[in-house]
């Protein structure tokens, strides 16, 4: 090679100079601040995710848009067709679609964090990294797929007709809370689950019961009114109203449930973030 | 709290002040806890644990370990397999934390021990220097003003936009040594002298590793390649069993590791 190799750079000042173990704070807190400090790796490993997702299929993209069109189509043609639920005056199709999208959201989102933390289990036993930042990351990506989603929903509104009002602009708030009521409940499966396999197993039939005892393919009318307060305490039924009442009745979701959703969400992340944070020794020495 | 700045550094020159040791541990230990079976259901836990079943081997890999490294020295540290080497490393490095004692990091740590961990196969040797920075902490934006740098450093020019599937194991290693050592940390940590690509690669990366150390880099090597060491270093540090059996100049070290080693 050349014999004016060139010198490289002294590193750019940008993290923390001193580390000091006898210094720390409580690992929750610690947690907290590392992330902010790996912010740039966060959204860097968003992108990947999403370049990847994309590399990986052929249709890429195209597919986002595709698959819930094809979802709707199948769903409204069941529902609309063998159980006929009354619905008031708004199309049956958008109402089930809007409250799938999120429910897919959190379905996938959260087993995913729980793929992740396993899967970086490994990484970060070699190289230093806060391990929240993957299932940030995680919820990152699948906001950003979400929210691709919501384009073909938009074009089935144009194409029924369905009246588009200001109130749609709440939708990325509601999808927001949705995101931290979602790493919430990942950190906790993911706790134990990058244990025990079954954990996993366990929440994935949990999930099933849970898209079934909420009010997303059949609307909370059906339910006996004696019932109906319980259903109440359903976080997802918050969150889904969030989104769905800006969709399919052009007005922004009751004050009530932005409370809901919004005490919900927060208790979930500080729990999930709690014991994420709390048990992550117990993680580096996993045998 | 200020033993390691009051101590004159040994490697620095001459117009710096007096700075505080780089990398300072004080009677640092690491146990692990490993359960004696392997348990790899929630049930099966839950079920040895309320029955009181749960019985735990307990491992000390790290004693009781002080080391005072000074920005600018390079020292090397020897030890049979299982001394503790690796996990002294991971402590350094952050991904242990230590069970007892405490430990100081001023500055920037670059571990040279996995490269490119967290390159992804399906991604161009381009996205994974930026993904691969960013695991090490830079900010893409620094990382874009230096990218002609790394790839040219690497020699990956006409690669650099393939997906590192197609690389062959040198061209990984070289494109893992050039986005860690991109900028100049204030600690190194190699495990092995890389044998990273051909002869002129491996020296490249040598003048670049000295060109750190000149510059006030301290740096770490952990070798079984005793020649390495006497060649590089300063000081050597032989470990056994979690402690430190011996630590000094680095031929004295090396001799009475030798030693060692023919008696038993």
């Amino acid at each position: 090679m050349t014999d004016t190799p060139t010198p490289s750079p002294a590193q750019p000042a940008l993290r923390q100079q001193v580390y000091d173990s006898s210094k720390r704070s409580h690992p929750s807190i610690e947690e907290l601040t590392e992330l902010v400090r790996f912010w740039e790796l966060v959204i860097q490993w968003t992108r990947r995710n999403i370049k990847l997702r994309y590399k990986r299929s052929i249709l890429g993209v195209v597919w986002t848009l595709l698959e819930p069109l094809m979802l709707m189509t199948i769903l409204t043609v069941v529902f609309s067709t063998a159980f006929r639920f009354p619905t008031r005056d708004y199309p049956f199709p958008l109402f089930i679609l809007s409250g799938l999208l999120l429910f897919d959201f959190f379905n996938r989102s959260t087993l995913q964090i729980v793929e992740e933390t396993v899967a970086s289990l490994g990484l970060a036993s070699r190289i230093y990294v806060p391990r929240s930042v993957f299932a940030v990351a995680t919820v990152l990506t699948y906001l950003v797929s979400w929210g691709i989603a919501l384009i073909p929903l938009l074009g089935i509104m144009l194409v029924l007709r369905q009246p588009l009002s200001w109130a749609i602009l709440t939708i990325p708030f509601g999808m927001l809370l949705t995101g931290l009521f979602a790493l919430g409940v990942g950190l906790l499966v993911a706790t134990l689950g990058a244990f025990f396999h079954d954990v996993k197993l366990t929440y994935q039939v949990l999930l099933t019961g849970w898209l079934y005892a909420t009010p997303i393919i059949y609307p909370l009318e059906i339910v006996p009114p004696q019932f109906q307060k319980y259903f109440l305490l359903n976080p997802l039924l918050h969150l889904v109203a969030l989104v769905r009442e800006p969709i399919i009745l052009a007005r922004v979701a009751p004050l009530e449930n932005w409370l809901a959703a919004l005490g919900f969400s927060l208790a979930a992340l500080a729990l999930g973030w709690w014991v994420f944070t709390t048990q992550r020794n117990v993680f580096d020495y996993r045998s | 709290m200020t033993t390691a700045a009051d101590t004159v550094p040994v490697g620095s020159t001459g117009d710096r002040q007096a700075v505080a040791a780089a990398i300072e541990l004080t009677d640092i230990a690491v146990r692990f806890s490993m359960p004696t079976e392997r348990i790899v259901s929630f049930k099966e836990y839950v079920l040895k644990r309320l029955s009181g079943k749960l019985e735990h081997r307990e491992l000390w890999a790290l004693r009781s370990l002080d080391l005072e490294v000074q920005p600018g020295e390079i020292v090397g540290v020897v030890g049979r397999n299982g001394a503790g080497k690796s996990t002294l490393l991971k402590v350094i490095s952050r991904v242990l934390r230590p069970t007892r004692g405490r430990v100081v990091i001023r500055g920037q740590v670059a571990p040279l021990l996995e490269l490119g961990a967290g390159f992804h196969f399906d991604l161009t040797g381009r996205e994974n220097v930026f993904l691969n920075a960013a695991l090490v902490g830079y900010p893409s934006r620094v990382v874009q003003e230096h990218l002609s740098e790394v790839i040219a450093f690497s020699e990956l020019e006409e690669f650099i936009d393939l997906p590192i599937r197609n690389y062959s194991s040198g061209m990984l290693a070289r494109l893992g040594f050039a986005v860690a050592t991109m900028f100049r940390p204030d600690i190194l940590l190699i495990d092995e002298l890389l044998a990273v690509g051909d002869v002129g690669f491996q020296e490249k990366c040598l003048k670049r590793i000295h060109d750190f150390r000149s510059r006030g880099t301290a740096i770490l090597l952990v070798s079984h390649q005793l020649d390495s060491i006497s060649e590089h270093c300063d000081r050597a540090l032989w470990i056994e069993r979690g402690a430190l059996k011996a630590e000094g100049p680095t031929d004295d070290v090396l001799q009475r590791y030798s030693e060692g080693f023919a008696e038993s």
